[in-house]
């Protein structure tokens, strides 16, 4: 089961040049995909249009094929494609609905829409709780959670619809350390439940440490493609407008000067494989602990 | 010249929450301040006591040795400029250039003198040919740079930006670092909010780390993110750079940047080296 | 009189109760503020049957009748405002959903009767938060009226700019979750509905045709 994308090209309604431009991808069952790239490259568009919201919801014109699971997007309405492929956002406030007291009702908020059975409600609304390991929240205002808990609760509340693919648009971008710790374990336990990731982040120590392979966009097409750790060790990172992750900057700032050892190398990944663990709050009280309200 | 200070700072939010807990802190003419921390350790809230936004529930603030108490917002304003973090909160204006003189009309500034801070403005943030544009066509990270340019064109002596870096890509992050030059080269203080450590490592003289409403760590980044404050910054969900990492598995000292790993390394003559 | 009493009785008391008297001080003072202004200023100074004059300035003349029929009006307005603010600042949002969805209105009407109760206190610190923004680029708040006059667009502009783009964002987090799907949505529970709730309930009801009845025989004012 897969989502693909074949020769998509994507224009705003309204603007002269299109946003995206010959896109090719596929995101295979369980795969964490990053996308990385310059400001106004094209990732955000490229999550509406994965997601089916463009051009249905937010006009425009779209040409080429985007297939989940084998069915053409286009012949499908945007309420059963909200089942397929979820999407979350970078603003952890405007997703909330607005509407629900409690977390516990922020997460069935979605399959309640889609008139799933009560029983089966309550079943999705837990185990997606379960999933981000936010059961302890589950009675809080969400309106009254730190950024980093209400990112986990919208996450929380797409999966409660059951999507196979989920696509992330800068998850972490308005987020403390703290809450991009939270985020980033939480993304860890995602891709190990089976749901293929497509990640967009700025945060490239973040797409080291998740996915497996990258893209990188540049004014609308893919300029970058390939391995995470080849794409992300490429020469040409920078020339597109991304900073590398801090183990590559720092391996060639030592190779510059001449200075790579062996024992070096990996003093460094054991350094950077320490710090991430450390920097990921783990177990139940985490996710209800870190950091106070926004 | 202008020295920030405040002594025994404490502010309580109408409904009792203690956003500062007795803050001493002396910011001295044309210095470069990090202020590091997560979200409600009192990071906003003490610069916004700079420019008079907020007045301590008790202690003083004060503004180039005068007390903040007796001075209005406006007054302040023409000292400490405040740039805040999201453009949605205060982009008004039709054009880039009319959203710039804002700050600088409201200080007072008319004519040549008023052309010159915001073309001056807009030069420094690379948006000197977006002079008419509407600000809604930028995306989103040239309009935080466009923020940024309003509050720079008011000239202050004091110039704070909340998040600076936030939201932007390599390019964005380079230029952000070539307007702190700009601003120390004329001797002008800075002081930014960032949760970007390595951001603050590589370009700040100075990191004050904040933990509900106390300062935890105050020094240069070598003292900060030496292995003796990881306990303090690790209990507040901070972790140190990478380097700072590397430089104590390796028994170099503090590193807390790449260039001082680098140096550090240089210096033991590259031969291979045991934890 | 009787917008008076019910101002104080069924307003500011419940609020009190509540503890939301500051937050409804601040969003009545908010809304009403040029309209309860000019309201007094009017009748003070135009009502046409005043005699008892109080004050002379001018061609201006301030009447006693024109004060207090001023009051009266202002307290009407207060009441209605302040009890519509009440409401919206003690109903918890999702409980008007579920309530209204029970009784068979459509997932929208009551999403939009929902979203509006979030949308008051959303929009007090929104405001805030730009009139502190304009205000640390020098806008004198603090002035006389004709700078405060100069800082209604920068504070109004952004406040409709980023309104528009919030329902931007939200419609398509809410497409995101199958809200645009036709049809009932499942109900996670019924709302609490307490005994003293229901005669609160009743009891307004059947205050509403007693003061109609009062007012159109007695001739309260």
């Amino acid at each position: 089961m897969t989502l693909v994308a074949e020769d998509l090209s994507y224009r705003h309604a309204g603007a002269l040049r299109p946003t995206l431009r010959g896109i090719n991808l596929s995101l295979a069952d369980g795969e964490v995909v990053g996308v990385v790239g310059a400001n106004e490259s094209g990732k955000s568009t490229l999550c509406l249009v994965l997601s089916g919201l463009a051009p249905r919801v937010v006009g425009g014109q779209l040409a080429g094929r985007l297939l989940i699971d084998g069915e053409d997007v286009a012949a499908l309405p945007p309420h059963r494609l909200a089942g397929r492929v979820g999407i979350v956002f970078d603003d952890p406030g405007t997703q909330l609905s607005g509407v629900a007291a409690t977390v516990y009702e922020e997460v069935a908020f979605g399959p309640s829409n889609l008139a799933v059975g009560r029983a089966e409600l309550i079943e999705r609304t837990e185990w997606a709780l379960d999933l981000l390991d936010i059961r302890a929240l589950a009675g809080r205002d969400p309106a009254r959670l730190s950024g980093g808990q209400q990112q986990l609760v919208a996450i929380a509340s797409i999966l409660a619809m059951r999507p196979r693919h989920l696509v992330l648009d800068e998850p972490t971008a308005q987020l403390d350390p703290a809450g991009t710790a939270l985020v980033g374990a939480a993304l860890q336990r995602l891709a190990a439940s089976g749901v293929s990731v497509l990640l967009v982040e700025h945060k490239t120590d973040l797409v080291e440490r998740l996915a497996s392979r990258v893209l990188v966009l540049d004014g609308g097409r893919v300029a970058l493609e390939g391995p995470a750790g080849d794409v992300l060790a490429d020469p040409r990172l920078p020339g597109l407008g991304v900073a590398p992750p801090a183990q590559i900057r720092l391996r060639n700032r030592l190779a510059d000067a001449g200075l790579e050892s062996p024992a070096l190398l990996e003093a460094i990944a054991a350094a950077a494989a320490a710090s991430t663990s450390a920097s990921a709050p783990q177990g139940p009280a985490s996710a209800a602990s870190a950091g106070g309200p926004a | 010249m202008t020295e920030l200070r405040l002594e025994s700072v404490r502010f309580d939010y109408p409904g009792g929450v203690r956003a500062l807990d007795g803050v001493d802190l002396v910011i001295r003419p044309g210095e470069r301040v990090a202020l590091v921390g997560q979200n409600g350790s009192g990071k906003t809230t003490l610069v916004r006591h700079l420019d008079g936004l907020l007045r301590p529930t008790a202690g003083r603030v004060l503004v180039g040795g005068v007390d903040a108490a007796g001075l209005t917002v406006a007054r302040l304003a023409r000292t400490v400029g405040l740039a805040f973090q999201d453009p949605d909160t205060q982009v008004f204006a039709s054009s880039v250039w009319a959203e710039v003189s804002f700050g600088p009309r409201n200080v007072g500034l008319r004519g040549a003198a008023l052309r010159a801070a915001v073309d001056g403005a807009l030069e420094q943030v690379g948006l000197a040919g977006e002079a008419a544009t509407n600000p809604f066509d930028l995306g989103v990270s040239r309009r935080k740079l466009l923020t940024i340019a309003s509050v720079l064109a008011m000239g202050t002596q004091v110039v704070i930006l909340d998040e600076p870096t936030t939201g932007q890509d390599l390019r964005g992050v380079l230029r952000i670092e070539s307007i702190l030059d700009g601003l120390t080269a004329q001797g002008r203080t800075v002081i930014a909010i960032t949760h970007d450590l390595r951001f603050a490592a590589e370009r700040f003289d100075r990191i004050v780390v904040l933990r509900t409403g106390r300062v935890i760590l105050d020094g240069p980044p070598e003292a900060v993110f030496a292995a003796s404050a990881w306990p303090a910054l690790r209990s507040t969900w901070l972790e140190p750079p990478l380097p700072a990492l590397v430089g104590e598995r390796l028994g170099l000292g503090s590193t807390p940047t790449d260039a001082a790993l680098v140096a550090a390394v240089g210096s033991t003559g590259g031969a291979p080296l045991s934890g | 009189m009787i917008p008076l009493a019910l101002l104080a009785g069924a307003v500011l008391l419940p609020a009190a109760a509540s503890r939301v008297l500051r937050r409804l001080q601040r969003a009545v003072l908010v809304l009403t503020l040029p309209l309860a202004v000019s309201v007094l200023l009017v009748n003070l100074l135009f009502f046409p049957a005043g005699q008892d004059v109080l004050f002379r300035l001018g061609p201006l003349t301030g009447t006693a009748d024109g004060l207090r029929y001023g009051v009266e009006v202002l307290a009407r307005l207060l009441a209605l405002s302040g009890g519509v603010t009440l409401f919206y600042l003690t109903t918890r949002p999702g409980d008007l959903t579920l309530d209204l969805e029970r009784r068979g209105v459509s997932p929208r009407v009551a999403f939009v009767a929902n979203a509006s109760i979030g949308t008051v206190p959303a929009i007090l610190e929104r405001a805030e938060a730009i009139t502190q923004a304009q205000r640390a680029r020098g806008l004198d708040t603090e002035g006389g009226l004709l700078a405060r006059a100069r800082g209604i667009v920068p504070i109004v502009g952004p406040a409709i700019l980023g309104a528009i783009a919030d329902v931007e964002r939200r419609t398509l987090a809410l497409e995101a979750r199958g809200f645009g799907r036709p049809g009932r949505r499942t109900l996670l529970r019924e709302p609490a509905d307490s005994g003293a709730q229901r005669v609160a309930r009743w009891a307004m009801v059947l205050a509403l045709p007693l003061l109609a009845v009062l007012r159109a025989t007695v001739g309260l004012p």
